[in-house]
């Protein structure tokens, strides 16, 4: 279950709502059950929010760790492990979904 | 294992930090209708529910969506939906789902004789922030007299009773009448009971936003006397404690001073503003100067926020009764008087209201009374 794949290509879920204000990005859950509490907000950390901004529904998760290492001239392994560990928890979250699953 | 999502918690939200030198419009007041089921004999705004020409005036659904993205685009996070009564809109349900769908955190005033079981459905699935609901009185015979609505107070209890099993986040609210005086504490009691969140009533009545002269001297008579605000104030101990500790120290201090004459020192139109069911942007919900009114129908947001309100901002004080009384007075924090509430009162926004001020001594004379008698 929630079995995250590189290959996949994950999106926010149409049951939040994500913002930006003055560049602070804010995840308001539209429906019930997205946090423990209903009126519960979530944000990202510097790492989160980049991995974020490449989620963009059309870019497999291997595409966008590519990306990531290409920019930043970073570790792959590093980023494979950021980047699966923040869909691993956004999905689990009901924030982002797999878009290949049907 | 790091954590890349974390709870936001508002009070540590590093935007606060980023705004702090300039103004965004966080939060405002959207009155979807004036129209109200009940016919309170306080109210400020209500209108017949059947009020055709009212509910032709009314923001249409596309208009609200605009308006709030234009508010989204600006910065704003929380939307309050009131009235009237919100619940009266035949397209309640379509209005809340747009601005929910535009990531507003919406919170609804109501006062909940209109719930059914299909609101509680959908705020389970959609929940708001919280719902806060007026109780007016704690008994038919209190009630009504405040509503002069026959049969509304079974309906209200009934409202109230499905909000209380949903589960959602309730707030209750009074306000201090002379047609529910003798109930009060019973009133607050039920809140308190009833309601983990605050319990909040308010004794400082404001007049009429379309200054109906008649309706204007019904809510003089629902005022109490500054003798009897002081009164109910010590009875409750929550508010009593709350004016000692979050009061005091603006009331007793001596620098208290303000070296100009601009009129607004206030919060008006620095994070919040306030949206009326035809259109009107205002700084504050109670700020209905011609002169301080914006027409979204007719302009932007946008402009309405960053040069409007400037200009507003900017007006001040030429009445030198005005400047000699109020601009200096160190118990301002007490005092209902404001621009907006001056206007009302008088038709000018830097006038003296007499009764205003009486109470605001009272309050301060039996804020220090009460502080002495702690030593």
């Amino acid at each position: 279950m929630n079995e995250i794949s590189v290959k996949n290509i994950y999106m926010c879920s149409e049951d939040v709502v994500a913002r930006e204000i003055e560049g602070e990005l804010i995840i308001v859950p539209l429906v019930a059950g997205i946090g423990d509490m209903d009126d519960e907000l979530f944000t990202l950390n510097e790492t989160g929010k980049l991995i974020w901004d490449c989620l963009d529904g059309k870019t497999s998760l291997l595409d966008i760790i590519e990306n990531i290492q290409r920019e930043y001239n970073a570790d792959t392994d590093l980023i494979e492990e950021d980047v699966l560990g923040l869909v691993g928890e956004l999905v689990r979250r009901g924030i982002l979904i797999d878009k290949s699953t049907p | 294992m790091t954590s890349f999502v974390s709870k936001l918690n508002l009070e540590d939200f590093s935007l606060w930090k980023k705004i702090e030198d300039h103004r965004v419009p966080l939060d405002f007041y959207l009155e979807i209708t004036a129209r109200c089921n009940n016919n309170c004999r306080h109210c400020f705004i209500n209108l017949p529910e059947g009020d055709v020409e009212a509910q032709n005036k009314e923001l249409t659904l596309a208009e609200i969506s605009d308006i709030a993205d234009q508010a989204v685009e600006l910065g704003t996070m929380w939307c309050l939906l009131t009235g009237g009564e919100p619940l009266l809109r035949e397209d309640f349900f379509e209005i809340y789902l747009a601005l929910k769908k535009k990531g507003l955190l919406l919170s609804l005033f109501t006062n909940a004789c209109l719930v059914t079981e299909e609101h509680i459905a959908f705020f389970k699935k959609y929940p708001p922030q919280y719902i806060e609901v007026s109780v007016y009185g704690i008994s038919e015979e209190v009630y009504e007299r405040v509503t002069r609505k026959p049969g509304s107070y079974a309906n209200f209890r009934h409202g109230l009773d499905l909000l209380f099993e949903s589960g959602i986040k309730i707030k209750l609210k009074t306000m201090a009448l002379r047609s529910n005086f003798n109930e009060l504490s019973e009133i607050a009691k039920f809140c308190r009971e009833h309601s983990d969140s605050t319990f909040r009533f308010d004794p400082l009545l404001h007049l009429r936003y379309d200054q109906d002269p008649l309706r204007n001297n019904q809510i003089r008579q629902e005022r109490l006397t500054s003798d009897e605000i002081v009164a109910i104030e010590k009875a409750d101990e929550e508010r009593s404690m709350a004016l000692q500790n979050n009061c005091a120290h603006f009331i007793f201090s001596d620098n208290y001073r303000v070296d100009d004459d601009f009129l607004f020192h206030c919060g008006a139109g620095k994070s919040s503003f306030t949206v009326s069911y035809d259109g009107f942007f205002r700084l504050c919900f109670g700020l209905w100067h011609p002169d301080t009114i914006y027409n979204l129908r007719n302009g932007t947001l946008e402009e309405a926020w960053n040069h409007h309100i400037p200009k507003i901002r900017n007006i001040r004080s030429t009445n030198p009764e005005f400047l000699r009384i109020c601009q200096n007075c160190p118990i301002v924090n007490l005092c209902l008087n404001c621009p907006a509430h001056a206007y009302l009162e008088t038709g000018s926004m830097d006038a003296v209201v007499p009764y205003f001020c009486q109470v605001a001594h009272a309050r301060a004379t039996a804020l220090e009374e009460a502080i002495k008698e702690k030593g």
